[in-house]
């Protein structure tokens, strides 16, 4: 090695074979790492000053929050002593014993299931409507979105008057001779005491659909219009233009769609606890997970469970993505 | 492979570490120190501005008292801050655990238990020194009233406005049908068979009807009447599921499944099925009768009010509204001096006068201005009614776990009366459930 030069300069220009230089000299390696990491820092060091201000507001407000919950988690605190380190105590009692859990993983789990599949069908049909050359097709668009951007306090507090024993269902049925259902407060007997969460599918559908129109309408109108032409051409129906041309357009919209739609309906809480008057009843049948969080936290002052309760939440979340996100690359 | 997995573990880690390290950095949770630390109370001769948490809404009777109490004490100012009785217990949850404690709180007596038992509230008894604005608080409150606002030889709030349940009546269709209100749990079948109408046939009442609701609440009225309890002395196990609680059980839902003159219900609250004439008995606080002026102002003069039907005794159960103070409230000496001027005799009548609620304080409900005739009971003289229930009223038992075991109770009575459990059964189950959440 020539005098007067440095390691990592020096292994720049005496590569070796079968070992490199920097393998043979592993200081020369880091010098020459570090020398890298310093030019690259030189270089690029504005962008490092734009993106520290979100870095900064991301650590403070989310990923901090989500450690903290995580050590709080395990831990039993009801937020007015001093926490108790328990260990995995609380996500064992909550995975293996916790009645309720099964029963709010199981409503949740429904809900997703029974929305997810009626509500994104629902916003591809009104998508195609929407699609065709209709009059009116700026106000059907508003009007499909307007339960979306109403808050969902205000939509459940319409349809439970709307489930109301005297309330406008109710009197329809009344008037065909049917007689009324306690849409809210259904027992066993009627759809194996299902109705009450169904009732609240159906407010959730009803205000959220209108999202996965304008997302679809959106999509569609990005499908080359010739896809369709040569489609025509080679003979394709109606139904196989859709099935051949249009589902495969949507991919990437139905997989968005379907993402999103899962990770909100896992988290579903607002409609519920205004439908039910926060009591998630009948015997429990429309609490959620996010609910028994809320009752954990905020009325039994369990606050190590509760953060157990969220995690568990984004795990169950988690693997839910990564599995739609592994289907979809197959597909591909 | 190996590189990816390099890559995002280090990218974990990063955030991680950066997490625990500004976590560590950061100052820990301020557990509330326990109440029992309180100091002897200190002067406060600085100005300070104490917090006040208010959730009676627009009715307030707290409000208009804060001009009068800052001219007297001008080294106090208030800084007042109105909250929904919905929403209060989750921001206190979560002030009190931030260490952002306000310095008094509006607080529901059916929360004390859940929360004195953790060290929640400050010790009011330094301050108070056996007396309230002079006098003696065995002659300023009941007996009931005074065991509910202790926690041990601690007095965790001040008994502002109290809710026991007393029976309220449709006064115009029983004068119509030449019936007086039941006393006993034998007339109340008997007088709910003569108003009970069942339009559809379905058995069951549809008009006219003694509300039944799933909750703890109505469920303990039947139950202290029966001579139940709704835990051991020592609070330790369940005692609903004895004989006494198992008849009561049987005995409220039967009001709908047997008897066909109740009507199980799930409303946000009575006002609309006495409006429409579907119920026209039901079990309610003092508090009601500002809620149904308001609510209901055209039934004015057809509402009254009655002791509650009794059987082994009456009973019910004894709540209301607290003053207190968190015991990390930043200027606690203030926040009494405030909650003293509230407890006076004279500002304890707006509890009644704004509120149209039951004021704690003896003194008060004594007053001629909270025992005038109301105009809305038709001239009836309400509050003496509810006063005279206090007597023979229990609070909810001290635990700190009550919230939970209120719920499992609220959904035995549900479950009886869906008809997926006899009330033994829910009972029996709902005891089990409770002494597993005891013993934890």
């Amino acid at each position: 090695m020539e005098t007067g030069t440095t390691l990592g300069a020096w292994c720049d220009g005496h590569n070796t074979r079968p070992l490199k230089c920097s393998e043979r000299f592993p200081s020369a390696s880091k010098m020459l790492v570090g020398s890298q990491v310093l030019r690259t820092f030189r270089k690029s060091y504005p962008g490092y000053v734009f993106i520290a201000l979100p870095v900064a507001a991301i650590s403070l407000f989310l990923i901090i929050p989500m450690v903290a919950s995580f050590a709080i988690s395990l831990t039993e605190w009801n937020g007015f002593q001093p926490p108790v380190f328990v260990g995995l105590q609380n996500y064992r009692i909550l995975l293996l014993e916790d009645q309720k859990f099964r029963q709010a993983f199981f409503n949740t789990t429904l809900f997703v299931l029974l929305g997810m599949s009626v509500g994104p069908t629902l916003g591809l049909l009104s998508a195609l409507l929407l699609n065709q050359n209709i009059k009116f097709r700026a106000l059907f668009r508003t009007a499909y979105f307007l339960p979306v951007m109403t808050s969902l306090v205000v939509v459940g507090t319409v349809w439970r008057y709307l489930y109301n024993d005297h309330g406008l269902l109710n009197y329809l049925l009344s008037s065909l001779g049917l007689g009324s259902v306690r849409w809210l407060n259904a027992p066993n007997e009627i759809l194996w005491g299902r109705l009450p969460l169904i009732s609240v599918v159906v407010a959730s559908i009803w205000q959220g659909f209108g999202f996965e129109t304008v997302i679809f309408l959106a999509a569609l109108q990005n499908i080359p219009k010739d896809l369709y032409e040569a489609a025509e051409v080679d003979g394709a129906n109606r139904f196989q233009r859709f099935w051949h041309v249009t589902l495969p357009g949507l991919r990437p919209v139905i997989l968005f769609v379907y993402i999103i739609g899962i990770i909100g309906s896992y988290q579903v809480f607002d409609q519920v606890y205004v439908l039910t008057l926060a009591d998630f009843g009948p015997l429990g049948r429309t609490r959620t997970i996010v609910a028994y969080l809320y009752d954990n936290f905020f009325s039994y002052a369990r606050l190590g469970y509760a953060s157990a309760v969220a995690y568990s939440l984004f795990l169950i979340l988690a693997v839910f993505s990564y599995l739609q996100l592994r289907f979809f690359s197959r597909q591909e | 492979m190996y590189g990816r997995i390099t890559r995002w573990g280090s990218i974990v880690s990063f955030w991680v570490l950066l997490g625990i390290a500004l976590a560590a950095c950061a100052p820990a949770p301020t557990p509330v120190p326990p109440a029992e630390a309180t100091p002897t109370p200190p002067a406060e001769e600085a100005p300070v501005t104490i917090t006040v948490w208010d959730y009676y809404g627009e009715a307030t009777p707290i409000e208009p008292l804060i001009a009068a109490f800052e001219a007297e004490n001008p080294n106090i100012k208030i800084q007042y801050e109105p909250l929904d009785w919905d929403s209060i217990n989750e921001k206190f949850v979560v002030a009190v655990s931030g260490g952002n404690s306000p310095d008094v709180v509006t607080v529901d007596m059916t929360w004390v238990p859940g929360w004195a038992p953790l060290g929640v509230f400050a010790d009011l008894a330094p301050f108070a020194q056996g007396e309230l604005n002079g006098v003696p608080l065995d002659e300023a409150f009941t007996a009931g009233q005074l065991e509910s606002m202790r926690l041990g030889d601690q007095i965790v709030t001040m008994f502002y406005d109290f809710d026991v349940y007393s029976l309220y009546y449709r006064a115009d269709i029983f004068e119509e049908k030449g019936l007086e209100p039941p006393t006993t749990w034998d007339e109340l079948i008997q007088v709910g068979k003569q108003l009970a109408e069942d339009t559809n046939g379905d058995g069951r009442a549809d008009r006219c009807a003694y509300l039944v609701a799933a909750d703890t609440f109505h469920f303990s009225q039947f139950l202290f009447e029966n001579g139940g309890s709704l835990l051991t002395p020592d609070n330790s196990a369940a005692a609903f599921n004895s004989p006494e609680g198992i008849e009561a059980l049987r005995f409220y839902t039967d009001l709908i499944l047997k008897e066909g003159i109740g009507m199980h219900w799930t409303e946000e609250d009575a006002v609309g099925g006495v409006k429409d004439g579907r119920i026209c008995m039901f079990s309610d606080g003092p508090y009601y009768m500002g809620v149904l002026a308001a609510g209901a102002p055209e039934m004015a003069g057809k509402i009254r009010v009655a002791p509650h039907p009794g059987n082994v005794r009456p009973g019910s159960y004894l709540g209301g509204t607290g003053l207190s103070t968190p015991a990390g409230a930043p200027h606690p000496a203030a926040a009494w001096k405030f909650i003293e001027f509230a407890m006076r005799p004279e500002n304890q009548i707006g509890v009644y006068t704004y509120a149209g609620a039951a004021p704690g304080l003896r003194a008060a409900l004594e007053s001629e201005e909270v025992n005038q005739p109301n105009e809305y009971l038709g001239g009836q003289r309400g509050l003496p009614v509810f006063l005279e229930a206090t007597e023979t009223a229990h609070h909810f038992p001290y635990v700190k776990q009550w919230a939970e075991i209120d719920e499992v109770i609220g959904a035995a009575v549900e479950a009886v009366l869906l008809e997926e459990k006899t009330p033994q059964q829910a009972l029996e189950d709902a005891a089990a459930e409770v002494n597993a959440i005891l013993s934890r």
